[in-house]
């Protein structure tokens, strides 16, 4: 009798366990039954879709950033949620969403209701993540919202100490010492790819080894396990000016304003030139209409409001839009670079 | 430099301040203290909220979630063998048996003033030598971390009661879970049986708290024990903190070596305080003159498990304060809490932002105080929790252990994970496998592929340097001893056994 009731709570628990499972899995069970009765979902989002016409957004909306918090990615999503919150009158929550190289938190958006509650948030690891066979989906299945950020600090970094000071002594020293120079990387990232493409645009070869995400990648040039670390300069700025790095170079179109002293790759004769971009993007099918609403609030946010501006060039960041048309075909044109520059490396 | 550090206490002793990091402290002993949430979630939940604050305050708050966090998982450790966090899994080992014996307040007692010593011996190290320890950790490359991480698993012969076979099993079961989902470096999926949810592997959180909590809740569910009974724990005797003087002051030298490799474990971004208290433990254990009575429910497995933990905060502050490099995530977040005021630490951290610095270190002196304070009030409350019938405390628990492994993550996949984690844990108790192993191998195994293969990349696909750089060559050596240590010892038992 005894042990009786010790079992009947035993499957209270467990009860309330699956209650709680079966609350949180609600999106979740509705996006599988999604897929195999699209129809169904389809008509009754175009009804959501009239009913939303003009009350977009009347709840909370869930920010999907998969990367972890405190990165450059949540850093720059949360700088702009805190004024888009302003703009749409309603509470941006981000959560982050960790995991295969990102494709955890985007497998998770694709998948998700279009209803506009829910928004990824993520850079160019999408786009890569593609090239490598990590996801089969490309970045413009979704429907793009907009760019709010461009990063231009792309850099190269080399210790205070180094021999190098310019792209050019790093190249020739790659030149005589074939497969020699140690540069860090996190294999498959954004640095990975400028990388090859800074191979093939000078025609040498790298000793390219995986150091981790940007923080690892300092220490290993710190502790001098690796020659040359490829890096955004903002999160290095103090170590350029305690003279402990010195930068080689950014691969941005124009000197950056924060840092005039450090050269452009193409300045030194090296065509390479990358920005890593920022983009929104709601699940497919969302309605037109919806994500309008919340590319224009982007919009306001990013060519108006000089706080944001402010806060976000601080990062050493640029605060750039595009909207919904624009940014896809801007992706577009990206991923078919990215993808000549992989297929080269291949050969 | 008291100067310096004067200015950070004036700064911290506002009503303001001292609220947040009182609110930090008891709001992270609450995470702690619960199985599966931690105080990364702690800190995870309350960054956002630091940001509209000015940095000072910010930090205050989050240096008080940090320490209540770590310190947290104590109480259940001890009362329930269930380790709160990550950081207190060797609490049970001693912690528990000990409240078993009615020493609960003792226990208690022991884990209170040791983590208050051990944060406070690692705060110090923190505030006077951060940059010479910091450039010693960076002398830690792929290759070091790797002889480390071997170091490391050798160690799990200690913590394998009975047979070294089964625990050496536990391990490699441990390290085989850890290498499912995505590879390191390359991100190629394995061991995902095409099922896309497997991709990101299971996570430490899951894993954890399957095994050791869920995996015992299930345990002791099916033994017919009378519900309504509170359970078979003799009423804890206390008075003051349950111990002696001469008991406190013989763990001198165990609170030392235990402390320091707190410290010394902390610092290396990646591997920190999850792993020093087990390691900790072990080489308190190996080193004893009476290893058989660990796990019985000794003073000295309570402390040096407290004291580790708590000395790796200020080892894992120390790469973030001298170099601004995160050695988990909490610093790693921590990071980002400055990041968002336009603080970028760095080398020039100490001398461009003095102000905020040392209010850091007033702020985790503060808190370490505080939560010394609000565990010696709590301490009659928590006995309580003994009295509270198991039919009615262990369903919570697993409820909440629920929601901390979705928490995480937002993952309903998560709660799977530690369901399938759970089963597991309980299989591993009935077939008498030691957990702690296993978890280790979870931890180390990753650790140990990632640096193994970066450190092939930098030398090139040659395996000697592995052996022959200075640091991974003592490590080797340790490890090599300490594996014929044990073997010789082992068969000398065996022999004086067979003897008689």
């Amino acid at each position: 009798m005894k042990v009786n009731k010790w079992r009947f709570f035993m499957v209270l628990a467990v009860a309330g366990m699956i209650a709680f499972m079966a609350g949180c899995g609600g999106d979740t069970a509705e996006d599988t039954g999604g897929s195999s009765a699209e129809s169904e979902d389809n008509s009754t989002d175009s009804e959501d879709a009239e009913a939303n016409d003009s009350s977009y957004p009347e709840e909370s909306i869930e920010v999907v950033v998969p990367a972890g918090a405190g990165g450059d990615t949540d850093r720059n999503t949360r700088t702009l949620t805190q004024h888009l919150e302003g703009e749409l009158g309603v509470d941006l929550v981000v959560q982050n969403v960790e995991g295969s190289g990102g494709s955890t938190g985007s497998s998770e958006i694709l998948n998700a209701d279009p209803d506009g509650y829910r928004v990824l948030a993520y850079h160019d690891g999408a786009l890569i993540n593609k090239l490598l066979g990590l996801t089969d989906y490309e970045v413009n299945d979704f429907e793009v919202a907009g760019i709010s950020v461009l990063d231009q600090g792309n850099s190269f970094l080399v210790s205070g100490e180094s021999e190098f000071n310019s792209l050019e002594d790093m190249v020739k020293y790659a030149e005589e010492n074939p497969g020699e120079l140690a540069v860090a990387t996190e294999t498959g990232s954004f640095t990975h790819l400028q990388l090859l493409a800074l191979q093939e645009e000078a025609g040498v070869e790298f000793n390219i080894v995986d150091a981790g995400g940007a923080s690892d990648k300092i220490t290993a040039l710190l502790g001098g396990q690796v020659d040359v670390v490829p890096t955004q300069i903002g999160l290095v700025g103090e170590y350029i000016e305690s003279g402990e790095m010195k930068s080689l170079g950014v691969m941005a179109e124009e000197r950056l304003e924060q840092f005039p002293e450090v050269p452009t790759f193409t300045e030194q004769g090296y065509d390479v030139q990358f920005d890593k971009i920022f983009f929104w993007a709601f699940p497919p099918e969302t309605p037109e209409n919806i994500v309008n609403t919340f590319s224009e609030a982007m919009e306001t946010v990013v060519t108006e409001n000089e706080e944001y501006r402010e806060e976000i060039n601080g990062h050493v960041v640029s605060p750039e839009y595009m909207g919904p048309e624009e940014a896809s075909e801007f992706i577009a044109e990206t991923q078919k670079r990215y993808q000549e520059i992989y297929e080269n490396s291949e050969q | 430099m008291a100067a310096d550090l004067i200015a950070g206490f004036s700064s911290m002793f506002t009503p303001y301040n001292m609220l947040l990091i009182v609110t930090g402290v008891a709001m992270g002993l609450v995470f702690g203290s619960i199985p599966g949430l931690t105080a990364t979630m702690a800190v995870a939940i309350c960054l956002p909220i630091t940001f509209t604050m000015d940095p000072g305050s910010g930090m205050a708050l989050l240096m008080g979630l940090y320490i209540g966090g770590v310190s947290g998982g104590l109480i259940p450790a001890i009362l329930l063998k269930l380790p709160g966090t990550p950081s207190s899994i060797s609490s049970t080992f001693d912690g528990y048996p000990m409240a078993q014996k009615g020493e609960a307040g003792k226990a208690f007692g022991l884990a209170f003033v040791f983590s208050f010593l051990g944060g406070i011996l690692s705060i110090t190290a923190l505030i006077l030598i951060s940059p010479p320890l910091a450039e010693f950790a960076l002398r830690f490359g792929p290759i070091e971390y790797f002889a480390i991480t071997m170091f490391a698993l050798t160690l799990i012969s200690s913590l394998s009661e009975g047979s070294i076979v089964k625990g050496m099993l536990s391990a490699l079961l441990g390290i085989s879970l850890a290498m499912v989902g995505s590879a390191p470096i390359d991100s190629f999926p394995r061991f995902t049986f095409g099922m896309g949810q497997l991709d990101a592997g299971f996570n430490l959180l899951p894993a954890l708290i399957g095994l050791f909590a869920v995996g015992e809740i299930l345990n002791i569910s099916e033994r017919k024990i009378s519900p309504l009974t509170k359970g078979n724990t003799p009423p804890p005797k206390m008075k003051g903190f349950g111990f002696s003087l001469s008991e406190f002051f013989s763990q001198g030298w165990n609170y030392l070596r235990s402390s320091l490799m707190g410290v010394g474990i902390g610092i290396l971004p990646g591997i920190g305080g999850g792993t020093a208290n087990i390691i900790a433990y072990a080489t308190a254990k190996n080193q004893s003159r009476y290893p058989e009575k660990f796990g019985t429910g000794i003073p000295d497995g309570v402390v040096a498990s407290e004291s580790s933990n708590n000395a790796a905060i200020g080892g894992a502050l120390v790469p973030l304060m001298a170099l601004g490099i995160p050695g988990d995530t909490v610093t790693a977040m921590l990071l980002g809490g400055l990041v968002i005021h336009g603080i970028q630490p760095g080398p020039l951290f100490f001398t461009n932002d003095t102000d905020i610095v040392y209010g850091i270190f007033a702020a985790l002196i503060i808190a370490n105080i505080a939560m010394f304070l609000f565990l010696s009030m709590g301490i009659r409350l928590f006995v309580k929790i003994l009295s509270i019938p198991k039919h009615i405390l262990l369903p919570i628990i697993l409820v909440l252990c629920a929601v901390g492994a979705f928490a995480e993550n937002n993952r309903l996949f998560d709660i799977w994970a530690l369901l399938f984690f759970g089963i597991l844990g309980y299989l591993f108790l009935k077939g008498k496998f030691p957990i702690a192993p296993a978890i280790l191998g979870f931890i180390l195994g990753p650790i140990a592929e990632e640096n193994l293969r970066r450190g092939l990349q930098l030398t090139q696909e040659n395996f000697w340097p592995f052996l022959t750089e200075p640091i991974a060559a003592v490590f080797w050596i340790i490890a090599l001893l300490s594996v014929v240590l044990k073997g010789w010892k082992n068969y000398h038992q065996k022999k004086s056994l067979g003897g008689t």
